[in-house]
């Protein structure tokens, strides 16, 4: 039989690094069923026969937050033979109060008293077998970051698995409250599981809304238990709920008493303050920020991700995969189509992509490392300040910092943001960022229309800012995203130099997100494209053609062309080459090439600056038409990995075709506004379209400016309330 | 009592009274936020605070910090 160790803790208290360090590189990580709160499950280094299972971060075993839900949920209906519970021996008070929750459940419990290294180098001290006493289980002192006493943590989670040696109940509550819990016990003990049965009483006694939906006990036991607390309340004079809070917190200080003895601290402030104290100053935040992001865009795009890029586009693919596979095919006498198909279409497709995996995966270290080190959570809370004022929260910058590498973690980096309304948002506006692939089009546009003016770059940057801000005000004055954004609470991880581990395993947890998307969704749409490039109708004949011009992919783009044409590119090149965005934005460079007879590979012109090259395809724009191109490329549906991205996260067909239909609708709108607003200020008359771009300006407008519906009704009611509540 | 939010930068004050909803109050209580505790000012930029409480590090916006008052 498998033993089961559950792993639970607070975020923070290193218990994913312990994880990582028990099983090593045996994990599997997925979702929890029905909701996006990641699930990670290993099995032990040393014995394959135990599954470690590593629950959410969580503070407490309360139903308010979603990881709180999952894990109580596992704790209860899936009964792992151990919980092993990870305590920050530096911040242990507070890690202690969700110990007494877990106590309570009528598991074995273990407690890894971690991060033993920074307890010893704060001189504190802590009397390991006196806390085992009096919590009533084994304390085994562990460092996860270096690897001590992990496996001793996990033999003796294992020891009390199988001896099933059920954890104590320590004596946390005052006699009133131990009084009502007895009553209540006595009155559900046939309705729960016998080991679980003080955890419901409690839970009951809490008055826990999920608890009581789910015993759905009958009217009479429920009538007695609510005669428990109330009278309970009545004695202790305040409400069910705080009692047993604040009994808990009484209960850890009093074990604190006896078992902790800290040494005098030097000075109030830890160096982690010291550096919060210049770090999230109220002037110097913004400019610090600003000179860390410059430093990494700096060498993850044109030194060191470069080099990379370079490399793997030009030489591993160009000159050690794609080259020899033509000269092998020929030798072995493929046919013409195997020949396109495999080499032109799949690597080639693929390859594109795959390249940006090195510049991606130098970016994403870095972020890593500013995660690892704890300056992101202070970038969360620097942000917010600036955020909240469109509607979103803090800690949707980080999705979109990590989204300007590639959108597809950026969106997975979304599952932090616990309120649900704010995390569909920032799931919607994440894409607006423009990301690695989307730079080539910016190239493309500046050096064929513009000569490679300077000011194209940024000003994408600056359209991806800006269209983030619009849709967020616009959206929060829509019903399904109204409220505020929920008020900004985060604990922040003391300071410590990054874990060269923990790092390269992030990095490449985003990374191979990515990869893994190039290998699926990449690659059937490369075949598919391939085949609607190449075939078509010529001469009469259905079969493989030469020009492009006679594709299926022309006709398509054909049809659909003049869609387009208010925008200013109603012509079926650009049309497919949008399309071709959608399955890498990449793509739209190397589309552009073949389509307009760029001899040559254009996007080894974008590269070098080789402007001139690109002339065939300015002379099919104005440079107007050229910048309205771009900016519905830039801010319309992303390619198809990060629509996969969004799907996952928003975990409903509805929302995810809401918020593409949003992303393309928002992408035509401004694209419209500019291209008829801009041919207006040129002189070229005022027509129908002129009207309609000016009618979506105004509505952009209204939507942008209007107050907030319901808000002034709400402050009436309240007003209401407050003038009735008044004697 | 003063809302938190209007507290200096290396204060410490006793918690006296937490308002708000149910989940809001439990959320606080959870990281360590409970009446009678102390809470250390780390930093303070307009109302939005880092603090200390229990020997963590919490960061509050200042909608929160208002509902803590000492």
């Amino acid at each position: 039989m498998d033993i089961k160790i559950a792993l639970a803790g607070n975020p923070n208290s290193g218990k994913t690094t312990m994880f990582n360090d028990l099983t090593g590189s045996t994990q599997r990580v997925g979702n929890w069923p029905g909701v996006t709160v990641e699930k990670k499950e290993g099995r032990l280094k040393h014995d394959k026969n135990v599954i470690i299972q590593d629950l959410p971060g969580i503070y407490s075993l309360s139903p308010y937050t979603l990881e709180e839900v999952i894990a109580r949920d596992y704790l209860l209906n899936e009964t792992p033979d151990v919980i092993l519970n990870i305590v920050d021996g530096s911040n242990i008070e507070r890690n202690l109060y969700l110990t007494t929750q877990l106590l309570e459940i009528g598991c074995p419990v273990v407690v890894a008293l971690n991060m033993i290294d920074v307890v010893r180098k704060n001189g504190d001290v802590i009397d390991v077998e006196k806390l085992s006493i009096e919590l009533g289980c084994p304390v085994v002192v562990t460092s996860a970051r270096q690897g001590e006493g992990t496996r001793e943590a996990a033999e003796m989670a294992i020891l009390q698995a199988k001896a099933h040696q059920q954890a104590g109940h320590p004596h946390v509550f005052e006699g009133p409250v131990e009084h009502a819990v007895a009553h209540i016990e006595e009155g559900i003990k046939n309705h729960v599981p016998a080991s679980h049965l003080r955890w419901y009483s409690i839970k009951l006694f809490e008055r826990d809304e999920k608890v009581i939906q789910q015993l759905a006990l009958g009217h009479e036991v429920m009538a007695g238990i609510e005669d428990a607390v109330t009278t309970c309340e009545n004695e202790m004079d305040d409400d069910a709920e705080s009692i047993i809070t604040n009994e808990r917190y009484a209960y850890i200080s009093k074990l604190m008493d006896v078992s902790v003895k800290k040494a005098p601290r030097k000075g109030n402030l830890t160096i982690s303050d010291k550096i919060d104290r210049v770090v999230t100053n109220r002037w110097l935040a913004l400019p610090i920020f600003a000179a860390v992001m410059v430093v990494i865009y700096f060498i993850a795009i044109t030194t060191i991700g470069a080099i990379v890029t370079d490399f793997t586009n030009d030489t591993l693919f160009g000159e050690w995969i794609i080259a020899p596979m033509h000269g092998w095919m020929e030798t072995i006498g493929a046919p013409l189509w195997l020949d396109g198909l495999l080499v032109d279409g799949i690597i080639g497709g693929v390859g594109a992509v795959l390249g940006f995996v090195p510049q991606m995966l130098v970016l994403f270290l870095m972020l890593a490392i500013l995660e690892e080190v704890g300056y992101m959570a202070r970038v969360a809370f620097i942000m917010d300040r600036i955020f909240r004022k469109f509607g979103l929260s803090g800690k949707s910058f980080i999705p979109m910092l990590i989204g300007s590498g590639c959108s597809v973690p950026g969106i997975m980096a979304s599952r932090t943001i616990e309120n649900e309304r704010d995390r569909r948002m920032t799931v919607m506006t994440t894409s607006f960022i423009p990301c690695g692939a989307k730079m080539p089009i910016v190239g493309l546009i500046a050096g064929a229309l513009f000569g490679g003016a300077w000011w194209v770059a940024p000003s994408a940057y600056f359209i991806g800012v800006a269209a983030v801000i619009v849709s967020g005000i616009i959206l929060k004055k829509t019903k399904p995203f109204a409220g505020e954004p929920a008020p900004f609470v985060m604990e922040l991880p003391a300071y410590h130099a990054p874990q060269v581990g923990g790092v390269l395993r992030s990095m490449w947890e985003r990374g191979w997100s990515f990869i893994k998307r190039a290998g699926t969704v990449i690659l059937l749409a490369s075949i598919v494209i391939w085949f609607l490039s190449s075939y078509g109708v010529a001469d009469g004949n259905f079969g493989m053609v030469e020009d492009m011009d006679t594709s299926i992919l022309a006709a398509i783009g054909g049809a659909i062309a003049p869609i387009f044409a208010p925008l200013g590119f109603g012509n079926w090149q650009a049309t497919v080459a949008t399309v071709m965005g959608l399955v890498a934005k990449e793509e739209v460079v190397g589309v552009f090439g073949v389509l307009y007879g760029v001899s040559g590979d254009a996007m080894t012109m974008v590269e070098e600056g080789a402007f001139s090259g690109l002339a065939p395809i300015g002379a099919h724009f104005t440079m107007l038409s050229a910048y309205s191109f771009l900016l519905f490329n830039l801010l319309c549906a992303p390619c198809f990995a990060a629509m996969g991205a969004i799907r996952r996260e928003m975990n409903s067909a509805k929302w995810t075709a809401f918020a593409i239909a949003y992303l393309c609708v928002f992408a035509y709108a401004i694209a419209l506004i500019v291209y008829q607003l801009g041919m207006l200020f040129t002189g070229h008359g005022f027509t129908v379209a002129t009207a309609i771009a000016l009618v979506v300006l105004a509505f952009l407008l209204f939507m942008l400016l209007r107050p907030t519906p319901g808000r002034n009704k709400s402050k009436l009611a309240a007003a209401r309330t407050r003038a009735a509540g008044s004697p | 009592m003063m809302p938190l939010s209007l507290a200096k930068q290396g204060d410490t004050n006793y918690i006296k009274k937490i308002s708000g909803r149910d989940d809001v109050r439990q959320h606080l209580a959870e990281l360590g936020f409970v009446v009678g505790e102390a809470v250390t000012v780390v930093t303070e930029a307009g109302g939005d605070m880092i603090l200390n409480v229990k020997g963590c590090r919490v960061a509050l916006g200042k909608s929160m910090a208002n509902r803590i008052l000492v």
